[in-house]
C-alpha cells in the first residue's frame, strides 16, 4: 500500500509546483536542455569555454542521457524548471503538441526569418517539421537518406557473392550467410540479418520500416485510392511482412530479435554472429572502427549496400525526416518577444558557421585541422585532446540544427581507406536512392484524436507486427490487430490527417 | 505494527474533563514532541502530494497548472472502465498476485521453518547470510543475468533446455507463454531468503517451554512443528498476509518493465507500467493519475478486507 500511495505521491509531485516563475536567470546566462550520449562535458572545458566565447553568454546545459531523455522531457514539461531553450526529440508526440498548442512554447511560425541562421535551409525539411503549419522549434539536421544496409565483406568474397540490388539478392545472401558457413569453423553458428529490439512506433525509420518501403508499401502515410491511408493498411505491409517471416522461420535472422538490446546491436556483426545490419548509413563507419580495434590490420570487413528494388525491378527507397526533433523556446523562462529575440540571436549566433564548427568539429588547431575541406583530427591520444573530442562527439553536436549528426560543418578526414571508401560509397548512395525516396506527405500534421489517443493506438501496429514475425500470430490475426486501429479511435486519425493534409496543401 | 508499541493506559480511560486531559499532555510532552518529526514526514511527503491527486479529474496540462486546467470529472475514469486496457491489464495484475500468493507468499515461511529445523548454529548462519544476498542486488542486474541466461541467442540456460528438448530454439525471455515463469522464479531467487527474517524472528519468539512441555506429553518432531511452532508464527503469517494483500496491484514495477517486450508486452502490462508509460513517457498526466487512483483505492480496500477477515478468524489483525 504505501508503495503505491508513494507512487502516486511521486506521480503527483513532479506535477505539482508550476505556476511560480522560480529563480530568473539573469540575462547574460542561457539555459538549455539536451540529449547526451556519454558522459557530461564540464561546464569549465574547452568546448564550453570557446562556445561561451563565441556567443558571448554563459551556457547553463542540462544534459540528459538520451535513453531517458523523453521521460525527462514531460517531467520537464510539468516543472517550473524550463530551461531557455530546449532540445524536443518527441516533437510530434502529444505530450509536447498539447503543451505546444496550450502556449508552453513560442509559436515560432513566420519569427524564424529574421534570423539566417535558423530559418529553415530546406523548405520541404521545414514544413515537415511543423505541427499542422506552426513552428515550434528549430529543426536539428538530418541527411534526409540515411538508410542502407552494412554487410560482412570477408564473408561476402569467402562465399563469392555479389553485392544486392534486389529483395532477392539480399535474401541469397542471408540464406548463405546462415547455411554456407561464412566464418569457416565447420559449425552452423552464424545467421543473416541482425535486428535489435527496436523501441520506436510504427514508421520510426526502424529496418522493418525500411523492408515495407521496398516492398512498395508508403513511408509512414501514403496514397491509396485518391486518399491517404496508413502504411500498414496496405497489402504491399503484409507482403514484405511475410516474405521477412519466411527469414524468422529459416533462422536467416537473429532468433532474439525481438529483445536484443540496441545497445548490443553492432555485437553479433563484430563477433561474427550475423553479417547483415539494415540502418543508418554511417553504421558501416562505425562497424569498421569496431574492426579496426581488434584487429588493426586486417579490418576492411564492412560492404554498403543501399535501398533495394522489389523483385519485379522497381524500387522504393525509405528516406528519413530530414531533421531529429527540433529546439524549442519554452515561454516559462523566456516570457516577452524582447526576451525571445536575445535568446534567438543567441541560437542565431551559435548556427552560424563559426558556431557549428565548434558544435560538430570542435576548436580548430586544437583537436582538428582542415585538410582539402575535411577535418583531420589532431593528437588524438592526448587526454585534454580526447576530452574535447567527446565534448563535441557525445554532447554538443546535439545542439547543431544547421550542422549536426552525419553533418558536421567539415565532414570528418576518414582515418584509413576502407572508412574512406565507405564514406564516398555513402554519399553516392544516398543521392542515388533518393531519386526513388518516398516521402510520407503527412509528416507536419498531427491529427487531434492522435494527440488525444495516440498513447493507446501507438503500440497496436508495431507490436503485431513482431508478433506475426515470431509466428505468435497468423497473418489473418495480424490483418484483425489492422482493423483494431480503426476501430479504437484509427479511423479519426486517418480522417482527420486527409483533412489536415487536405488543408495545408500538399 | 504501531500498536505493538501500545504503552499501558497510563490515565482513566473515562471522559476525562478538559483540564485533565491537558494535564496528561503536558506530563507526556516530551512524548508528543517526538511525534512531531513523524507527523510531519506524513503530512509532508505523504498527504500534502495528495492534492495534486486532484489532476485525475482535469485535463490536466502543466502549462495551465491546477487552477486553470479544465475540470472534466470522471471523463478519465470513464476512459479506464471502457477502454479495452482495463481487462487486459486487471487480468494479468490478478493473475500475478494470484501467483505470487499462491508461490512467493509460503516460500520464505517454508525456508523458515526448515532452517529452523537444523541443528548446528553456524550452518543455519551462514545459510542464512548467502539467501540474503541476492535481495541486495537491483532488478536491473536481475533482469540482466535473466536475458544473458535465457536469451535465445546466446543463452547459456536456454542453450541447454534446447540441448535436452531439441527443436528450434526457443526465446524464453520473449514469449508470452513463459513471462509468467520467469517473473516468479525472479521473485523466488530475489525474495525469498530476505523475507525469513521475520518468520525466523517470529520462531525465535517460540517459547521454549512449550516444546519442553510437548515433549514430555509425548509429541514427538512433527506433533511439535504442527501444535507449538506453527500456532507460535500464526501472527506473524497474518500480518505479512494482510500487507501482501495491500500490495496485490503493485506488481513490482521495475522488474516488470525490465521484462516487457514486444512479444510479451499482452501479458506483462499491469497497472503499474500502465501508470508509467501512460503518464512518464507519454506525458498523459491526468489519464495515469486516475489509473494510479483507481490501483491506490483497490489497494486500500483489498488491505481492509483482509484486516477484517483476519479478525473474523480471531487473530488480531493489523489495526
Amino acid at each position: 500500500m504505501k508503495k503505491s500511495l508513494a507512487a502516486l505521491a511521486a506521480l503527483t509531485l513532479i506535477t505539482a509546483g508550476c505556476g511560480d516563475s522560480g529563480s530568473e536567470t539573469s540575462s547574460d546566462t542561457i539555459t538549455v536542455m539536451a540529449p547526451l550520449f556519454g558522459t557530461a562535458p564540464d561546464p569549465n572545458g574547452e568546448l564550453q569555454q570557446a562556445v561561451q566565447k563565441l556567443i558571448g553568454k554563459k551556457l547553463q546545459i542540462t544534459w540528459v542521457p538520451n535513453a531517458d531523455y523523453s521521460e525527462k522531457t514531460n517531467v520537464t514539461l510539468a516543472s517550473n524548471n524550463m530551461p531557455q531553450a530546449m532540445v524536443i526529440q518527441g516533437d510530434k508526440q502529444s505530450a509536447f503538441v498539447q503543451a505546444a498548442q496550450a502556449g508552453a512554447f513560442w509559436d515560432l511560425t513566420g519569427k524564424l526569418d529574421k534570423y539566417p541562421n535558423l530559418t529553415p535551409a530546406d523548405p520541404t525539411t521545414g514544413k515537415n517539421a511543423t505541427v499542422n503549419g506552426k513552428t515550434y522549434g528549430i529543426y536539428r539536421v538530418r541527411p534526409l537518406l540515411r538508410s542502407a544496409i552494412s554487410i560482412r565483406k570477408d564473408w561476402l568474397e569467402k562465399l563469392g557473392l555479389q553485392m544486392p540490388k534486389t529483395v532477392d539478392d539480399l535474401q541469397a545472401i542471408a540464406k548463405a550467410f546462415t547455411e554456407r558457413d561464412p566464418d569457416g569453423n565447420g559449425k552452423k553458428d552464424t545467421y543473416g540479418l541482425i535486428v535489435p529490439k527496436w523501441p520506436g512506433t510504427y514508421a520510426s525509420s526502424s529496418p522493418y520500416d525500411v523492408i515495407e518501403t521496398w516492398f512498395g508499401a508508403p513511408n509512414g502515410w501514403g496514397e491509396r485510392g485518391g486518399k491517404l491511408v496508413p502504411g500498414f493498411d496496405t497489402e504491399e505491409f503484409v507482403t514484405a511482412n511475410k516474405w521477412l517471416k519466411n527469414w524468422v522461420d529459416n533462422g536467416w535472422i537473429n532468433p532474439d530479435f525481438a529483445t536484443l538490446d540496441s545497445a548490443n546491436w553492432n555485437k553479433p556483426f563484430v563477433q561474427g554472429r550475423g553479417g547483415i545490419i539494415l540502418d543508418v548509413n554511417v553504421r558501416s563507419g562505425d562497424l569498421v572502427k569496431l574492426f579496426k580495434e581488434t584487429d588493426p590490420k586486417n579490418f576492411d570487413k564492412v560492404a554498403l549496400a543501399g535501398n533495394l528494388a522489389r523483385t519485379d525491378g522497381q524500387k522504393f527507397s525509405a528516406p528519413f525526416p530530414g531533421y531529429n526533433g527540433i529546439v524549442a523556446i519554452p515561454k516559462q523562462k523566456v516570457k516577452t518577444e524582447e526576451q525571445l529575440d536575445q535568446v534567438l540571436q543567441v541560437l542565431d549566433k551559435l548556427q552560424a558557421k563559426e558556431g557549428t564548427v565548434l558544435l560538430t568539429n570542435g576548436i580548430e588547431g586544437r583537436n582538428f585541422k582542415l585538410e582539402d575541406g575535411y577535418a583531420a583530427p589532431l593528437d588524438e591520444d592526448n587526454p585534454q585532446i580526447k576530452v574535447i573530442n567527446n565534448d563535441v562527439e557525445k554532447a554538443f553536436i546535439q545542439l547543431g540544427t544547421r550542422a549536426s549528426v552525419g553533418l558536421g560543418a567539415y565532414p570528418p578526414k576518414p582515418a584509413d581507406e576502407p572508412s574512406r571508401k565507405l564514406v564516398v560509397q555513402r554519399n553516392e548512395l544516398a543521392t542515388e536512392d533518393l531519386k526513388t525516396a518516398v516521402h510520407n506527405p503527412a509528416l507536419g500534421v498531427v491529427s487531434e484524436t492522435y494527440i488525444k489517443q495516440g498513447k493507446t493506438l501507438d503500440l497496436i501496429i508495431p507490436d503485431a507486427r513482431i508478433k506475426f514475425l515470431s509466428g505468435d500470430i497468423t497473418e489473418e490475426q495480424l490483418r484483425a490487430e489492422i482493423k483494431r486501429w480503426y476501430a479504437e479511435g484509427g479511423d479519426k486519425v486517418a480522417q482527420e490527417t486527409n483533412d489536415l493534409v487536405a488543408k495545408l496543401g500538399k | 505494527m504501531a500498536t505493538d508499541l501500545e504503552s499501558p493506559p497510563v490515565a482513566p480511560i473515562s471522559p476525562a474533563p478538559p483540564a485533565a486531559k491537558a494535564r496528561r499532555i503536558a506530563r507526556h510532552g516530551w512524548l508528543y514532541l517526538m511525534l512531531l518529526p513523524g507527523l510531519a514526514y506524513f503530512l509532508i511527503f505523504r498527504y500534502w502530494p495528495m492534492y495534486g491527486l486532484s489532476i485525475a479529474f482535469q485535463d490536466y496540462l502543466p502549462f495551465l497548472g491546477y487552477s486553470d486546467s479544465p475540470w472534466v470529472g470522471l471523463k478519465h475514469f470513464e476512459e479506464l472502465f471502457t477502454g479495452s486496457d482495463f481487462t487486459r491489464l486487471m487480468t494479468n495484475t490478478m493473475i500475478l498476485a494470484l501467483l505470487t500468493v499462491v508461490f512467493v507468499f509460503p516460500a520464505p515461511i517454508i525456508v523458515a521453518l526448515l532452517l529452523n529445523e537444523l541443528r548446528r548454529r553456524t550452518l543455519k548462519n551462514s545459510i542464512q547470510s548467502i539467501i540474503y544476498i541476492p535481495h541486495f542486488l537491483s532488478w536491473t542486474i536481475v533482469a540482466s543475468v535473466t536475458y544473458l541466461l535465457f536469451s535465445a541467442d546466446f543463452g547459456v540456460i536456454a542453450g541447454y533446455i534446447n540441448d535436452l528438448v531439441g527443436g528450434p530454439r526457443a526465446d524464453y525471455v520473449a514469449q508470452e507463454a513463459w513471462f509468467r515463469p520467469i517473473i516468479v522464479l525472479q521473485l523466488l531467487w530475489k525474495q525469498t531468503g530476505w523475507g525469513t527474517i521475520i518468520y525466523l524472528a517470529a520462531l525465535a519468539g517460540v517459547d521454549t517451554q512449550l516444546y519442553e512441555a510437548a515433549r514430555v506429553d509425548g509429541a514427538g518432531r512433527w506433533r511439535q512443528f504442527w501444535h507449538v511452532t506453527l500456532p507460535g508464527i500464526r501472527p506473524a503469517i497474518v500480518i505479512m498476509g494482510i500487507l501482501t494483500c495491500g500490495h496485490l496491484l503493485d506488481s513490482g514495477f521495475e522488474q516488470i518493465w525490465l521484462m516487457t517486450t514486444s512479444l510479451n508486452r499482452s501479458v506483462a502490462d499491469v497497472f503499474d507500467t500502465y501508470v508509467y508509460y501512460i503518464g512518464i513517457t507519454q506525458g498523459s498526466y491526468s489519464y495515469s493519475t486516475a489509473v494510479g487512483l483507481f490501483k491506490g483505492v483497490v489497494g486500500v480496500l483489498l488491505i481492509y478486507g483482509s484486516n477484517l477477515l483476519a479478525k473474523r478468524f480471531d487473530e488480531r489483525g493489523l489495526f
